[in-house]
């Protein structure tokens, strides 16, 4: 058997707990724009290291964002 | 009263004055159930992440104001019915305020429109489309550094 691989984990905290500047807004699709991929998905928490608290702000800003076009829901737009 | 914001998107062919109309009559019905308006914001005419009902521009206004629950169930009924309406969003942003608290609201909104102006005014003339383009600029360079940063600990 092979020998287990070593991981080192980079510890990623919040970036909203360090910066407490950054705002959480739904009418900001600036910000929130970093926070989905490509295509428009959202990206879970294990991989950016958002906390709780703020993922779930961050969900509900980018969804509020969504209904009102601000956001796609798929796909990028083309400026 | 509670405090509430409702963003709503109009289509964008229909003139100054029909958006001023709109605006006023949806404020109006909100002052008439004893509500008081806090704040309105025009954003101006924006591009739409993806079409709605046909339009790709749309002009977004934002009202901050206090009111009983049951004025919203009445704008938003409202908003249903017309059709130069695109999107609509109703938030609730505290649950209690008083006077006091308005008066506050107010004043933060003003100082903060202040600030804004002497720079934001410009810009907002200028162009529009290029400072859009930017920023998608920006956000796909802010994505690349990171990916970047991940992949060698990832090899370790």
């Amino acid at each position: 058997m092979a020998p287990p691989k070593k991981m080192f984990y980079r510890r990623r905290v919040c970036r909203f707990c360090t910066d407490k500047e950054l705002v959480i807004n739904y009418k900001d699709p600036k910000t929130l724009r970093s926070f989905v991929t490509e295509r428009g998905k959202i990206i879970p928490k294990r991989i950016f290291g958002t906390c709780a608290t703020h993922q779930r702000q961050l969900n509900e800003a980018i969804k509020r964002a969504r209904h009102l076009a601000l956001l796609p829901y798929t796909g990028t737009i083309q400026f | 009263m509670r405090q509430y914001e409702t963003t709503f998107i109009l289509r964008p062919n229909l003139g100054e004055d029909q958006f001023t109309e709109i605006i006023d009559r949806t404020c109006g019905i909100i002052t008439d159930d004893g509500g008081v308006i806090i704040d309105v914001d025009r954003w101006g005419i924006k591009r739409l992440a993806y079409e709605i009902k046909k339009e790709s521009m749309g002009y977004y206004v934002c009202l901050n104001y206090a009111a009983p629950g049951t004025t919203i169930e009445e704008v938003e009924r409202i908003f249903r019915i017309d059709d130069r309406l695109l999107r609509f969003l109703t938030i609730k942003l505290a649950d209690e305020i008083d006077t006091d608290g308005i008066e506050k609201e107010k004043e933060a909104f003003a100082s903060r429109d202040m600030e804004e102006e002497p720079e934001g005014a410009e810009e907002a003339a200028e162009s529009e489309p290029t400072a859009a383009s930017t920023t998608t600029d920006e956000a796909k360079a802010e994505e690349k550094p990171a990916e970047k940063e991940e992949q060698p600990s990832d090899d370790k």
